[in-house]
């Protein structure tokens, strides 16, 4: 495949991944600081969410993933430093991902509010990993160098 | 445990396991074909299939523990286990395993 257009399936990709993470993020969040998950309105909200989850946002977070280790191949990417920091925070908003998703899972069939723990700042820590991905796949800091190889 | 929360669990057992042997599957098919194909044979190729290939189903394996411990009901031993497992080569199929035995327990057929 065309490697622009495989990049264009990854940042579609990536785009879907993301809305979809920040909005488990923010339905956490929200049902954090209410007592409405027991209610019918927050069982509703918390089933839309999930099956978003299950049938959108997962498939798109596998295939940015499977799209974007291809680009790097096919572009030689692994030896710059800035794609080696960049999936430092792209494992980071997996992890997340991973995290939300089984909290949410839980919240599905639990009366309890989540437990806060860090959660609830998912979101602007969703925001900071992708602000700083976009700065380090536009500006690629330290281009000429070459890590190791 | 509700009849329903229960089903949800047991759906959730059943995708680690083939996720877990997906990873392991791949994991063996990278060590015992494309890596001796790429050093005895000089094919190369079949390394840079697998070893992506592979890549993907080790995320999918730990995205999917992540999410499935944080689903709760996993005791602090439990998920130490599983993780450490999960870092091991082969440990997928150790893991796979041990989530057999606790869809067992559940009541779906292992």
């Amino acid at each position: 495949m065309d490697y622009l257009w495989l990049k264009a399936l990854h940042v579609a990709a990536v785009l879907v991944w993301i809305g979809g993470l920040l909005l488990v993020a923010v339905a956490i969040t929200a049902l954090s600081l209410s007592k409405e998950v027991a209610e019918a309105s927050g069982r509703t909200a918390v089933f839309a969410v999930r099956r978003w989850d299950r049938y959108v946002t997962s498939p798109a977070m596998l295939l940015a993933w499977g799209a974007g280790l291809t680009l790097a191949i096919l572009g030689e990417w692994f030896r710059s430093p800035w794609l080696i920091i960049k999936l430092v925070f792209v494992l980071l908003l997996t992890a997340l991902h991973g995290l939300l998703s089984g909290t949410l899972r839980k919240l599905g069939h639990s009366d309890e509010p989540p437990a806060s723990f860090g959660l609830r700042h998912a979101p602007l820590l969703i925001i900071i990993s992708v602000a700083a991905i976009v700065v380090l796949v536009v500006v690629k800091p330290f281009d000429g160098d070459v890590w190791w190889g | 445990m509700s009849p329903q929360e229960r089903a949800e669990e047991l759906t959730q057992l059943r995708r680690m396991r083939a996720v877990s042997l997906l990873e392991g599957s791949t994991l063996l098919l990278l060590l015992l074909v494309a890596v001796p194909l790429k050093h005895l044979a000089g094919v190369s190729v079949a390394t840079h299939i697998m070893g992506p290939i592979h890549g993907l189903a080790f995320l999918a394996y730990l995205w999917m523990l992540v999410q499935t411990v944080s689903g709760g009901g996993w005791s602090r031993s439990e998920t130490t286990r599983l993780v450490v497992a999960a870092l091991i080569p082969f440990g997928a199929f150790v893991n796979e395993r041990a989530l057999a035995r606790r869809q067992a327990m559940l009541g779906g057929s292992g």
